[in-house]
């Protein structure tokens, strides 16, 4: 069995090797299609029968451990393979760029990471707990590591690289932290041992153990300071399968951990509160920063954060309610919290395909740089605005139905009166940050891709090429199925979420589906209203005088373009409320002063810096910078200390053995 | 149907009327004769018979966002109930949809002011969305009290059956209504936060955005505005029908008049806020709401106090 894994690993790497360079990212294609085929049938085949066994088919390198694809694990395949089939296509156009730059085992070792990364992830959500899946999770960070390594030219890639390397493996030395207690206490380390240790011993601190292993891959506030930095570094496909996908396999950890509370009301409530304390103020930090970023990716990373943030509170919500013992409103938080996983997937790998899109046409992700980019990349512009729409959580498109369900769980709480503070909390954190969301949102459209450009680079973008579109467009497909259709997904997401918290899944159905069908008539009702207003204007207009001529300008004839409104300038507002509070600032260069009478050119720049990634970083590197000082003091660079040391370290471990101190 | 009709009907007739009481009560506060009371829907149709100027640096996105901006808002207009009869839409936890198709036409005006390049629609843009952002907690809030004590989640169920005479009740639910106007006040952009009669540029925040708009596209806005202000003034009024008992029949007319009057002597009364106030007066109303929200909380779980 161990042969026949490696063969299939070799094939991999050897087929991707030996492609002539322009081909490769066809038989990446090919094998990330297959693995997502298979991904998908297995996730329709355990829909179907609640449970699949991969016993005969992988046996696990850790002997009792198997891969086994329960109804949560079915969820998470399918974000998988959507996602990385729409990322592997996006790859073709945007990898073409650099084919030339880099040598054909550089791409190479690119495409092996690409489809690593897409396996590991699946292995991940199938693998039943322990040592095996750590592996898959390491398996994944390498692998992801390598990706962002794509750019290694430049120094702040390798930066952010390492960066995220080491976050990694923090939150990994949690995770085997958890493991190892789980697996002394009760002689295994699956999942389902979960449960036993739960009832047996205290369970806080092993949950929280968990849950910062998982929330640091999450991006979880406060360890979230690694995704702002890995996004704008890691190639765009690469920053659309790790923020879309890679992360919420941080959620499938955390889901794990509350599928494993069995019945205790008590401990539930607890993990409630500190899941829905920790989304509230990771959804509220992610979207504020995110709306005071100038950078594309880096903004987008905050948004991620945001969402991760939402997803958790709706977690919460579901464990606070079942522990109040109401099903409608525990399965209410718990559709929404993985309905909106789904949907994040889906508008996050868009916007940052879009992203991509830009960055290979301008070479720059700074928003200040661009405007007016609808005019040169139409079809861009176009399916930015879908999944700008949509994660905004506006109707009618998905992003909405997943909040809904949040709110309406809130609501449920606010009315029959079960845990009201906890809702109200909920329902003020959803309503700023959705309120905010709109605010980064039209910062990041309207600086990019409306008004005039900025820099004359802007007007010589053009268009890029269809795959790269067509591969926006799987996400768009699924996103206005959701958003248009929303009452067919929560019978599948219920029945999901009904194998995760035990709630009766029949509640929601019946509860929602006359929501939902609602919501359903709403949007296309919306949709009509719009279309029907825009041909009645259409059709008056044509017999009118119709004319062209530059934006009002107040008496100025000759408006520049760079007076136009600059992404600083639009979030004004909640700098000067929130910046000093959240955010370090950072400047290069200086502004021109009041004496200079001929000013030359000056360069200015400013960056707010996350204030938890200087608190952070700042004891952090000191420490490290001191334990080196003294690390340092035993390289002499003379072979007879080294022996020295050999020798110390033989007595050393001769002596504890005669002692049986070992 | 005939009732959804009816209940639709009333509310065109409340949101034509709005910025007629409120003309009216600023002429008459200022001691002069004032325009016709009808004066603003001419001034529409006046619009609606023009043609247009486009500029040459918007986008399609430009000629399309006021179709969104009054499609959003109307769809959200056709949940309100009035008092209660029964609107032509309502479902289950739409008070969630209201707001965010709000949260939609707004999104689409602020995208369509920073599509002209215009550093005055960028400005206009940049606080509408702000204060958008500040407000949003405040109308959720407002609606959380009106849930917590009708015990419904759409806005039909809520008004529609009247509850018993209770003090407690009477009393946050005239807060309640008082947190509906002056959210009226900000999302209409209205005195304090903005003033929309004065010159144009210097009017900070809604008007501004639509400078560059005219002829059909600026009727479309301002139709949406008139809807806009009919969607508050009647949840105000409706919370207010739910502590008195009022019917139909009452809550209209209160709702015309009830927020006429008062964005009338508002504006005529009280000078612009400075706007780095702004922030805090809409901070204010969310803290307010807050309150209301756990002074709720707390008549209904029998706590003395």
């Amino acid at each position: 069995m161990y042969l026949y894994s490696l063969l299939v690993v070799a094939l991999i790497i050897a087929a991707i090797f030996l492609t002539p360079v322009k081909r490769k990212v066809w038989v990446a294609t090919a094998f990330i299609g297959m693995a997502a085929i298979g991904a998908i049938a297995l996730s329709v085949m355990a829909f179907c029968n609640g449970k699949v066994e991969l016993t005969e088919f992988a046996t696990s390198l850790f002997g009792v451990e198997r891969l086994s694809v329960d109804i949560l694990s079915s969820l998470f395949l399918c974000i998988i393979a959507i996602a990385s089939i729409a990322t592997v296509l996006y790859s073709r156009g945007y990898v073409a760029n650099y084919l030339k730059r880099f040598s054909p085992a550089h791409i190479s070792m690119h495409y092996t990471a690409l489809v690593a990364l897409v396996i590991s992830m699946m292995f991940v959500v199938m693998s039943s707990g322990g040592f095996s899946f750590l592996f898959a999770w390491e398996l994944m960070t390498i692998s992801s590591f390598i990706l962002i390594l794509f750019e290694a030219d430049r120094q702040e890639v390798r930066r952010a690289a390492l960066n995220y390397l080491v976050m990694m493996h923090i939150g990994f030395m949690f995770l085997v932290a958890g493991f190892v207690l789980l697996a002394n206490h009760t002689g295994s380390a699956n999942f389902e041992a979960l449960t036993i240790y739960f009832k047996e011993c205290n369970p806080l601190p092993i949950f929280i153990i968990f849950f910062i292993g998982f929330g640091m891959k999450s991006g979880v506030f406060p360890m979230h300071i690694w995704l702002p930095e890995a996004h704008p570094a890691a190639p765009s496909h690469v920053s659309a399968i790790m923020s879309g996908v890679m992360i919420k396999t941080g959620i499938y950890g955390i889901l794990r951990l509350m599928q494993a509370i069995d019945h205790d009301i008590n401990l539930l409530y607890n993990i409630g509160l500190i899941i829905l304390l920790s989304g509230i103020v990771t959804g509220l930090w992610g979207i504020i920063l995110a709306s005071m970023q100038n950078d594309i990716k880096r903004l987008l990373a905050y948004s991620s954060i945001e969402n991760i943030g939402v997803i958790l509170i709706g977690l919460g919500i579901a464990a606070v309610g079942h522990a109040a013992g109401s099903n409608l409103i525990g399965m209410c938080g718990m559709c929404g919290a993985l309905l909106h996983t789904l949907n994040h997937s889906l508008f996050k790998t868009m916007l940052f395909f879009g992203a991509g899109n830009i960055y290979s046409k301008l070479h720059t992700t700074s928003m200040n740089q661009m405007g007016g980019l609808a005019k040169y990349m139409p079809l861009t512009a176009i399916m930015m605005m879908i999944a700008t729409v949509a994660i905004c959580a506006l109707p009618p498109l998905n992003g909405f139905v997943s909040e809904l369900l949040i709110y309406i769980g809130m609501f449920n709480g606010v009315s029959d009166g079960h845990e009201l503070l906890y809702s109200v909390g909920g329902i003020i954190a959803l309503s700023l940050i959705g309120g905010m969301v709109v605010l980064a949102f039209t910062k990041l459209y309207g600086i990019v891709f409306l008004g005039s450009p900025r820099t004359t680079h802007v007007a010589e973008s053009e268009e890029v090429d269809g795959l790269r579109i067509a591969a926006m467009a799987i996400p768009a497909t699924f996103m206005l199925l959701i958003g248009l259709f929303p009452q067919f997904i929560i019978e599948p997401i219920s029945t999901v979420a009904g194998g995760v918290t035990g709630g009766d899944k029949s509640i929601t159905i019946e509860h929602f589906t006359p929501t939902l069908q609602a919501v359903s008539i709403a949007g296309w009702t919306l949709i009509i209203l719009i279309a029907l207003l825009y041909t009645l204007k259409y059709r008056a207009q044509r017999r009118r005088k119709i004319e062209v001529g530059p934006t009002w300008g107040c008496g100025f004839t000759a408006t520049n373009t760079r007076m136009q409104y600059t992404g600083e300038s639009y979030a004004e507002g909640v700098e000067s409320i929130l910046a000093k509070a959240m955010t370090k600032e950072h400047v290069d260069g200086r502004t021109i002063d009041k004496s200079e009478i001929f000013p030359t050119k000056h360069s200015y720049n400013i960056r707010h810096k996350d204030k938890v990634d200087s608190l952070l970083g700042r004891w952090w590197v000191r420490l490290m910078h001191r334990i080196n000082e003294y690390v340092m003091r035993l390289r002499t660079g003379r072979v007879n200390n080294y022996i020295t040391f050999a020798l110390v370290f033989l007595v050393a471990v001769l002596l504890l053995t005669l002692f049986n101190l070992m | 149907m005939l009732v959804q009709l009816c209940n639709t009907l009333l509310m065109v007739v409340v949101a034509l009327s709005i910025t007629g009481v409120i003309n009216r009560t600023r002429a008459l506060l200022a001691g002069r004769k004032g325009i016709r009371f009808a004066q603003h829907i001419y001034n529409v149709r006046l619009l609606m018979r023009k043609g247009a100027v486009y500029s040459s640096t918007t986008s399609i996105l430009f000629r399309i966002a006021p179709c969104i901006y009054l499609g959003a808002t109307l769809m959200a207009f056709l949940f309100i109930p009035v008092a209660d009869l029964w609107p032509l839409f309502s479902f289950h936890g739409d008070i969630v949809l209201v707001a965010y198709l709000l949260a939609l036409s707004r999104m689409a005006l602020i995208l369509a002011a920073l599509d002209t390049g215009s550093s005055f629609e960028g400005m206009g843009a940049s606080r509408e969305a702000l204060y958008g952002a500040l407000v949003e907690p405040a109308l959720m809030m407002g609606l959380a009290t009106l849930a917590l004590f009708c015990g419904y989640s759409s806005f039909a169920d809520i008004f529609a059956d009247a509850q018993q005479l209770d003090m407690n009740l009477t009393v946050i639910m005239l807060l309640v209504a008082y947190v509906f106007v002056v959210i009226l006040f900000i999302e209409a952009g209205r005195v304090p936060v903005d003033d929309p009669k004065t010159h144009l540029e210097l009017t900070m925040i809604h008007e501004v955005m639509c400078l560059d708009y005219s002829g059909i596209d600026m009727a479309m806005i301002q139709i949406a505005g008139w809807l806009k202000n009919a969607i508050f003034a009647m949840i105000a009024a409706n919370a207010i029908a739910v502590a008195f008992c009022f019917h139909w029949w009452f809550a209209t007319p209160l709702a015309i008049i009830a927020t006429g009057v008062a964005v009338g002597v508002v504006e005529s009364l009280r000078a612009r806020n400075k706007l780095s106030r702004n922030v805090t007066y809409i901070l204010t109303i969310v803290a307010l709401s807050a309150l209301v929200l756990l002074i709720g909380f707390l008549l209904t779980q029998n706590i003395e106090i």
